[in-house]
């Protein structure tokens, strides 16, 4: 069957557009923020109203172009909350949990990663501006994008609780143990709005290297089984039945650690 | 009696060989203790760097109720243990009187512990005033939100005892890992914060 034909035909065509969205999405964020903004790893708390003024001067075109990019095609984020809200539909849980989730990381990605684009893109609009300003442009964007994944905590125990009731089979259960991990990982990054410097700080070991080592784990995993769900799919309401063994994709190595 | 069927009485090990509880639970026991395992590193690190600053703001602590402490929560261990054995022997009003005793020895402990917070702060040992300190109200602090999500795991072994419809020996024991796990994790961080010298 030609590609063509199988777009016309596949009735799950708009869920693989909604996961390899997904992939772009995540693919177009870590350039942005790691590479062309250099946003993350974030600066550090402690820089004085002279020193972000250097620091934005350092990234004037990456902070303007890089966040461009997002405010284009910043709107793709949508399409993996769309994909996990449709995964807990696939659930025999309440729609409640689908809606809680949908509203909860819509609402949350306006300060957890909006607010720091502007914020920068206005640092870097007009580099002559007074350094105080500079200095509070700089604190607002870390803190609005660090300080407030506390609120995406209750989004992955929502998760967590979906999968844990479900009886559909749409993920493994060490997934919504790993949801309960992320989510406690999210409490962590609290204390970044009491502490300027050490650990717990916004740039800190364990308010940002541990915990964004567990949040890439946890989006790759989620990633990967997301695209496992399509596949198995069956467009039913019942159990997601599983992929027959020709077709089954390779094993992942911790699901055969997992399973004995 | 052969050395298999010695594998299979083993109180452990099920007869299909599988650990107790959902298997996937033990992900969440390998995935958590590398988080804290990576927290602790942070701390000791930080602790080999300012030795002095930390041996004198971990005079502060209070070795004692620490011990007590612990003493709770290994109490609480052994009675969730028990309370699992009394699952598995059919005997559910005893299983929910152990699991009662887990979650008032698990009160007791935050009730320490909270006390133990008031008692620090109160002397000017806060959150901010050492680097110590710092860790030491972080791991506490992470500890007692694994210990209240542990209430909530107690609530689902009470709730499954309470009708004989539901007893799942499976998550009656999946429950009780998630305890041991919590306990575990308390007995690594007393003896690095209050121990450790």
């Amino acid at each position: 069957m030609s590609i063509g034909a199988s777009l016309r035909t596949d009735p799950k065509r708009e869920l693989w557009f909604v996961w390899y969205s997904t992939v772009a999405f995540y693919s177009l964020y870590s350039v942005v923020f790691f590479v062309l903004t250099r946003t993350q790893p974030p600066g550090r708390p402690w820089l004085t109203p002279e020193q972000t003024v250097g620091w934005f001067a350092d990234r004037h075109w990456g902070l303007l172009v890089g966040f461009a990019l997002i405010f284009v095609l910043g709107g793709f984020s949508a399409t993996s909350i769309a994909l996990i809200t449709y995964s807990i539909r696939r659930m025999s849980v309440s729609r409640a949990y689908a809606y809680s989730y949908l509203i909860l990381y819509a609402i949350a990605a306006i300060p957890g990663f909006l607010f720091i684009c502007v914020a920068m893109t206005v640092g870097a609009m007009r580099p002559e501006r007074d350094p105080t300003l500079m200095h509070w442009l700089y604190d607002f964007g870390f803190l609005s994008f660090s300080g407030t994944m506390g609120v995406f905590l209750v989004g992955s125990l929502v998760w967590m609780a979906a999968i844990l009731l479900d009886k559909n089979g749409v993920f493994p259960r060490w997934f919504g143990y790993l949801n309960l991990c992320n989510a406690l990982t999210e409490v962590v990054i609290a204390p970044s709005w009491i502490f300027q410097r050490g650990v717990l700080a916004w740039n800190g070991v364990i308010a940002w290297w541990i915990d964004v080592a567990v949040f890439g784990m946890y989006t790759v995993v989620f990633i990967y089984l997301l695209r496992s769900l399509i596949q198995r799919d069956d467009l039913g309401t019942g159990p997601v039945p599983a992929l027959p063994p020709a077709a089954a994709p390779r094993a992942h190595p911790l699901a055969k650690v997992l399973a004995g | 009696m052969t050395a298999i069927e010695d594998v299979h009485t083993d109180p452990g090990v099920d007869e299909d060989g599988h650990v107790p509880g959902e298997g996937d639970m033990w992900f969440f026991v390998v995935f958590e203790s590398l988080v804290f395992t990576s927290y602790f590193c942070v701390y000791l690190y930080y602790r080999a760097q300012h030795e002095h600053a930390f041996l004198k703001a971990q005079s502060a602590l209070n070795l004692p109720l620490g011990i007590v402490e612990t003493i709770l929560l290994l109490t609480s261990s052994w009675a969730i243990a028990r309370c699992v054995q009394e699952v598995r022997a059919a005997r559910y009003r005893s299983a929910q009187r152990l699991a009662m005793v887990t979650a008032g020895l698990g009160v007791a402990f935050l009730g320490c512990k909270l006390a133990e917070w008031v008692r620090l702060i109160g002397e000017g040992h806060t959150f901010t005033s050492s680097e110590f300190m710092q860790h030491f109200f972080f791991l506490t602090g992470m500890h007692a939100i694994h210990l209240l999500i542990g209430f909530v795991v107690l609530g689902v072994i009470l709730y499954q005892l309470a009708d004989p419809r539901r007893r799942s020996h499976q998550t009656i024991e999946t429950c009780s890992t998630y305890w041991h796990t919590v306990d575990l994790f308390w007995v690594l961080i007393f003896a690095l914060l209050y121990i450790v010298r």
